[in-house]
């Protein structure tokens, strides 16, 4: 990891096994049950069994410890086990993870695993009543007595600024969830499954924190997704071809808050993800444009028109614009979010966008883009975060 | 019924004040409201009576009411028995003065249809009545009586809506989130409760920084002293929140703004005196503290310039809610005794019309200084003002008339929302308002 030179993680592992739970609104079982179905499933697409697991990586939000899945799901010692923070941000570093223990010899096959019942069961749009007196509940705790209390909330504060800032309506986020919502449409395991929209819904549907509406917000979701990392040389003897991390990279920002960086620069951007995105291009030697399709982190549109500027597929206050001209959609300059993302697949705190990305390479994906070759991935945003550069082998 | 037909005829003829304009009654108003007013409190003829007590000179039986008697009967009957005050909208043609005696007549003006409110369903009913005086300590009669003013009522005969499951107004589930406090940051609510919003200067580098941190981010000092910003600011970004609406924001959507001080560092708070469509990026404003409850004091932003008036906060007390009713010779139990407020569906005794009335004249000629005449107010209850609350009065000036008039937006906000506004036209001596 450097913030100023490649780094020598890049093409070293690679992404072997998906597997994912339905995505439904109640699951009826338990977020370990889950867990342990998604486990298994990504090791069957990998052709691989639970004996050959020697590491698993999770989320710190997740609330099924790695020896606990370990145990039910038929896995046994453990030489690697890790976790990260900050909610979604965690998406992608939790491959980075793996793929730096089977780097460094630490472990051979490494599991990577996000499961919840977001929607039947804590959901995290309900609204903070109070926090814990520590460093991180003191930071929370500043936004809470005035009436900020969900995330929709944190990052409409974020996006108003946006908007003022180039002149622009609430209606261009609308382009996003169309985008997204289209792309669902066609695949058949995600929640929005048949029903795209239009941005005339867009417009009409509910304000939920002005200037972010209904249809800015993913949508809540119980399921699982798991993922399955082991070193390059052992993926090219494995069923399917492998999806290489060509650079994965963690980012925070100067003066970086979960949720609530108010207090920095203009809030026009998402300077933790410029951070990522120096790093993956750095060590995958690839710019914006040897990008086939990307997997934007999508819990709320504004934040995908500032990483498609964070990233450099576009200038800075021209996102909107490139969004509007279809950029985003199939066929467009960078089809974003091919599986629906998480406003039309599910909200897996992004766990099932990498899971896209594999897709896209394997050649499997519903919204199949062409030839796709290379890919990048990104975790959760407004929050420490982390991205991913896969790539086709050889 | 036949409701329409009750309209134009009169409702009260002939009303004769039962007391003259009098000192003891005008203290007693001004002490319930906090009116530190000089002229009304002046010995002597040049003695004023607040403009707002118009209507308590004609408060208690008198004049010929069988219209109005009846078409509350009817309602009644029909099960639309409770009843609140929406409206006051009074003009001041003239002062009354001590030893006046007013004379009132009014009319029905009009019965609604059938309205389905937040309260629940009902017929709003509006009476104008217009009131005459003459000095009867002066020796003058009844015929040399001239007009003092009017006064448009507006209440709503309802049956009330289901009672939510939402807990409201004081309940305990209704308070705001607390803030979160540790050794790091208590200083700043030091500040708040000291009525300072406090930020930090690192000794080494000068950097002010906000929120609180035991170390400078710009240098990695630890040494730092804590500055009181100096209150002005301007809104950085804003938002208005929908959904979810806890208990203790009320039920509508509330703006909640990030705003950027003199100083270089940014807060999120609440800011009042506005409409939520009304606070735009860049608005200058003032800071300002509002009480939540007894343990919840939080900065909050007004919209400051030179056309807005300076922020006035009113603790909601049992005391001025009952000593307001009383004043404005308003018996009604829902504004003096808990149960009986209870048994009609609201959480607790609540504060009358008129006393938010005479507030809001209070609020201007606290600004104007006593030379101003206050020509009419009209107002606009919205959520009500229930003890431990607090309102915020802020204004705006909307117009300057030739000759002193000015046209003012007045607003009160308490801690479920905007409590009253309205528009108060006062005439001022001089520019200097």
């Amino acid at each position: 990891m450097s913030l100023h030179r490649a780094d020598t993680l890049g093409g070293r592992a690679a992404v072997v096994g998906i597997g994912a739970t339905e995505f439904s609104k109640d699951s009826g079982r338990s977020e370990l049950k889950l867990a342990v179905e998604a486990v298994h499933t990504a090791l069957d697409d990998a052709g691989l069994t639970p004996g050959d697991v020697d590491g698993l990586v999770t989320f710190t939000m997740d609330t099924s410890p790695e020896i606990t899945v370990a145990q039910a799901a038929g896995i046994g010692e453990l030489s690697f086990f890790s976790r990260v923070h900050y909610g979604g941000g965690a998406a992608c570093a939790t491959v980075q993870q793996a793929a730096m223990a089977v780097a460094t010899g630490v472990a051979e096959v490494v599991v990577c695993y996000r499961a919840f019942n977001e929607r039947s069961g804590h959901r995290f749009g309900s609204g903070l009543q109070s926090r814990q007196p520590s460093a991180e509940g003191v930071a929370m705790g500043w936004t809470m007595p005035p009436g900020l209390l969900t995330p929709a909330s944190w990052v409409a504060l974020h996006a108003a600024r946006y908007l003022h800032a180039y002149g622009l309506s609430p209606d261009v986020f609308g382009h996003v969830a169309v985008a997204d919502r289209r792309h669902a449409a066609n695949n058949p395991a995600a929640y929005f499954h048949g029903r795209p929209i239009t941005l005339a819904d867009h417009a009409a549907s509910r304000w939920i924190v002005e200037p972010l509406r209904l249809l800015d917000c993913c949508q809540e979701t119980d399921g699982g997704q798991a993922l399955v990392v082991t070193s390059v040389e052992r993926a090219r003897d494995l069923p399917h071809a492998p999806a290489v991390v060509a650079a994965a990279a963690q980012g925070a920002g100067r003066a970086q808050e979960a949720m609530t960086s108010f207090y920095r620069d203009d809030l026009t951007g998402l300077p933790e993800l410029g951070v990522v995105a120096r790093q993956l291009w750095r060590t995958s030697g690839l710019r914006p444009a040897d990008i086939d399709t990307a997997v934007l982190y999508d819990h709320f549109t504004p934040f995908v028109l500032m990483q498609l500027e964070e990233f450099g597929f576009c200038a800075r206050g021209e996102a909107a614009a490139f969004a509007a001209d279809g950029g985003l959609e199939m066929g467009g300059r960078l089809p974003v979010n091919t599986h629906g993302g998480q406003l039309g697949e599910a909200y897996l705190h992004g766990m099932n966008g990498i899971a896209e990305g594999v897709r896209q390479l394997r050649g499997s994906s519903v919204n199949q883009v062409a030839d796709a070759k290379a890919v990048l991935v990104t975790a959760g945003t407004g929050v420490p975060t982390s991205g991913l550069v896969l790539t086709a082998d050889g | 019924m036949n409701l329409e037909a009750y309209r134009g005829l009169p409702s009260t003829v002939g009303g004769v004040g039962l007391d003259l304009v009098n000192a003891p009654m005008i203290r007693h108003w001004c002490e319930a409201l906090g009116d530190a007013n000089p002229a009304y409190a002046a010995a002597g003829p040049e003695a004023i009576a607040p403009p707002a007590m118009l209507q308590a000179w004609t408060m208690g039986p008198s004049g010929r009411r069988e219209h109005f008697d009846a078409l509350m009967r009817e309602l009644d009957a029909a099960g639309y028995a409770s009843v609140v005050a929406t409206d006051c909208e009074q003009q001041y043609v003239r002062p009354l003065r001590i030893g006046e005696r007013v004379l009132f007549d009014s009319d029905i003006e009009s019965v609604s249809a059938e309205k389905h409110t937040t309260l629940g369903t009902g017929y709003f009913v509006t009476t104008r009545m217009d009131v005459r005086a003459y000095d009867e300590a002066a020796g003058e009669k009844p015929g040399d009586a001239t007009p003092v003013g009017s006064h448009r009522f507006r209440i709503l005969k309802f049956t009330p809506a289901e009672r939510r499951e939402r807990p409201q107004g004081v309940d305990a589930k209704a308070l705001r989130p607390r803030p979160v406090v540790n050794r790091d940051n208590a200083g700043y609510w030091e500040g708040v409760a000291a009525g300072e919003l406090r930020f930090q200067r690192c000794d080494d580098c000068a950097a002010a920084r906000f929120p609180w941190l035991p170390g400078c981010n710009a240098c990695g000092s630890d040494r730092w002293h804590a500055e009181a910003a100096s209150g002005d600011g301007a809104v950085y970004s804003k938002v208005v929140v929908h959904h979810p609406l806890p208990p203790a924001f009320g039920t509508k959507p509330y703006p909640v703004a990030l705003v950027e001080l003199a100083e270089g560092v940014r807060i999120v708070a609440n800011v009042l005196g506005a409409a939520p469509d009304e606070i735009g990026i860049g608005m200058p404003v003032r800071l300002g503290f509002q009480r939540h409850d007894d343990a919840l004091l939080l900065p909050v932003f007004h919209p400051s310039g030179p056309d807005r008036l300076p922020p006035l906060r009113v603790p909601v007390t049992r005391t001025l809610i009952v000593a307001g009713a009383l004043a404005s010779r308003d018996y009604q139990e829902v504004h003096h005794d808990a149960e009986f407020a209870r048994t009609k569906g609201a959480p607790d005794i609540f504060m009358n019309i008129l006393t938010t009335n005479g507030l809001v004249g209070r609020y201007v000629t606290d600004w104007t200084g006593p030379d101003a005449r206050v020509e009419s107010i009209a107002i606009r209850l919205g959520v009500p003002a229930y003890p431990g609350d607090e309102l915020q009065f802020s204004g705006e000036v909307t117009e300057r008339g030739e000759d002193g008039r000015l046209m003012l937006a007045i607003r009160g906000t308490g801690r479920l929302g905007v409590h009253v506004s309205g528009t108060v036209k006062v005439r001022v001596k001089g520019a200097s308002a």
